[in-house]
């Protein structure tokens, strides 16, 4: 069961020495924190050691969070550098991934026509599947702004970007999503027929 | 086609001024163009709201903090000690040190000419601090501080050996 109190309350008590105060946090963000990992690295094996890695960051250095933000937005800010270092490392191509043959799945194995239809598959499974071919930058915005509770200009802080820089890219992220979930579909279409 | 996305998208969102945030409205109200992308954009807003999030290894929580207790324990003590300690030794001392200079500065005779005089209090208490220096406690004392001396001196010269090897 996870802790009731605030993120400021748990920072507290884990810099008076309480450790698990600190697990309850770690349980509190590891979802969306992995989510982001995953729209840089891609393979799941990346994506938790990014994790890993940013919660420990963030105990190592919890004393000098000044609580002017969210606890979340600044995590975030680590999770992006974090993420942007693991790339710069693995030498991974963060080009936008087009075709199809080369998408990586991460909710389970591929799953072709033979298998299953696309009555089957939900509305979700094509949204990851058009999320995951798009940029890393897009799809840490697009994720940030819907499930992590952040508005443009937190979203803006934790990048490390202006407000209006996010705003503009948000847009443009929206409509290449919006374009990739229509191809996905239009293509399952395509095979059905 | 673009701009009337992204002035629908800046609707959705409710980022425009009030008064643009009214003239959209009424556009959607009026035009059927407008209705249909406004439509169309509000379904794709929905759909990513509604995107999943995905979840860590069961062990991930257990893994973070294994860490975290790893590194704790290698921690040394020295970093473990509250540097506020140390700093107020090293004001004890330094104010002591300066205390006593600047009244021993403050008693010598200046005016004797070429020979410099040590104000007779303090002639005097050396003197007088002889008579303590001659108890077996303080020579425990001594032999105390000598043992210590020798510990950190190994200790430091030990440390340096680590440091040269590759």
């Amino acid at each position: 069961m996870q802790s009731k109190l605030s993120d400021i309350e748990l920072i507290q008590q884990t810099l008076n020495g309480n450790q698990s105060a600190y697990a309850d946090l770690v349980k509190r963000h590891q979802r969306f924190v992995f989510t982001l990992a995953l729209r840089f690295a891609k393979s799941r094996e990346d994506a938790e050691e990014i994790a890993q890695d940013c919660f420990i960051k963030a105990y190592r250095s919890l004393n000098t969070f000044q609580q002017q933000s969210k606890f979340s937005t600044w995590l975030y800010s680590i999770v992006y550098t974090t993420a942007m270092t693991f790339l710069r490392k693995k030498r991974v191509s963060t080009s936008s991934i087009d075709d199809d043959e080369s998408y990586i799945q991460i909710a389970g194995k591929p799953s072709g026509y033979d298998e299953y239809n696309v009555e089957h598959k939900s509305r979700s499974y094509y949204l990851n599947q058009a999320i995951q071919q798009l940029l890393p930058d897009d799809a840490t915005i697009i994720t940030l702004f819907y499930k992590g509770e952040q508005s443009l200009e937190e979203i803006a802080q934790a990048l490390g970007m202006e407000a209006n820089t996010v705003k503009v890219k948000l847009f443009r992220a929206r409509q290449r999503l919006k374009e990739k979930l229509e191809r996905n579909l239009k293509n399952e279409v395509n095979e059905l027929i | 086609m673009n701009s009337i996305e992204k002035k629908l998208w800046n609707y959705i969102d409710g980022t425009l001024p009030a008064a643009e945030q009214q003239a959209i409205a009424l556009l959607i109200e009026q035009d059927e163009m407008y209705r249909s992308k406004y439509n169309e954009l509000l379904q794709f807003n929905q759909e990513f709201a509604n995107m999943d999030l995905d979840e860590p290894a069961m062990a991930f929580t257990y893994k973070v903090m294994e860490t975290i207790r790893t590194e704790n324990a290698m921690k040394p003590l020295k970093a473990a000690i509250d540097k506020r300690i140390i700093m107020a030794i090293t004001g004890f001392f330094v104010l002591t040190i300066a205390a006593l200079l600047i009244y021993a500065l403050s008693s010598v005779n200046w005016a004797a000419g070429n020979s410099f005089e040590m104000p007779q209090q303090l002639i005097t208490g050396a003197t007088d601090a002889n008579h303590y220096f001659k108890g077996p406690v303080v020579k425990a004392f001594l032999f105390f501080d000598l043992v210590m001396g020798l510990f950190l001196l190994d200790n430091y010269l030990r440390r340096k050996t680590v440091a040269k090897r590759p």
